[in-house]
């Protein structure tokens, strides 16, 4: 990692906290999933992760900037990052319009449906937003480091 | 359609210029050191004020540092 740039550094930790973090808060989540209501445990696990990942964030970034010299982001870190977000929008755009598909096939199909198949729980719709902005900020990141490494030629 | 490149003549004009670090360039135009290793790899094609703020460390025409190539593919 001796070769990479402020930037890159800090781009890497972003992307390691929010899938350590989410990682850990989706796989405990998932079994959660049939549930009905967003309830309270549910709540507590998100709004944990939520500062977990704020925590882990500060203390690596203060970290970081005792380590390497913090550089701040000229006219090629901005290109960069606007060429990530258009990746991210298109990332989130493709998630949200394939989840309200589903709920609406899914709801659709229990609604006609002679057995108890019961609609998509608001735990769960919530949970898949989320799921689809992670998804989402990853691909931001990946792009930006994909162009810092590649050029913008 | 027309490729296009642009080259540079950043790192001789460095080395001209006392051998000035990527760091005193950067520096002196604004951009972070990264951005100036971009631009001497041609990894980076940097927008027309840094371009000029450039040519204007080094006190010459900004035909002298950067040069354009189009090419017919």
């Amino acid at each position: 990692m001796s070769d990479f740039s402020y930037q890159e550094k800090s781009i890497l930790g972003s992307l390691a906290a929010m899938l350590v973090v989410y990682t850990y808060y989706f796989g405990s989540t998932l079994r959660d999933l049939g549930r009905r209501e967003f309830g309270n445990g549910g709540l507590a696990r998100l709004v944990f992760a939520v500062i977990a990942l704020i925590v882990i964030e500060i203390v690596y970034h203060i970290v970081l900037a005792l380590e390497s010299h913090p550089e701040p982001k000229d006219e090629r870190d901005t290109l960069i990052e606007s060429k990530a977000y258009k990746t991210a929008y298109f990332f989130l755009a493709t998630g949200i319009s394939l989840l309200a598909a589903g709920i609406i096939v899914f709801n659709t199909l229990a609604l006609h449906s002679h057995e108890a198949l019961g609609t998509v729980s608001a735990f769960a719709t919530v949970n898949l937003i989320l799921l689809a902005m992670v998804l989402a900020e990853s691909a931001k990141f990946l792009t930006q480091l994909f162009y810092y490494r590649r050029g913008l030629r | 359609m027309t490729s296009s490149r642009i080259r540079n003549n950043v790192r001789r004009l460095r080395f001209n210029a006392s051998e000035m670090t990527q760091q005193e360039l950067a520096e002196r135009v604004g951009v972070t050191r990264q951005t100036v290793i971009a631009i001497e790899g041609e990894k980076y094609s940097p927008s027309l004020e840094v371009a000029f703020r450039i040519a204007r460390v080094f006190g010459v025409p900004l035909e002298e540092v950067f040069q354009y190539e189009a090419t017919a593919p």
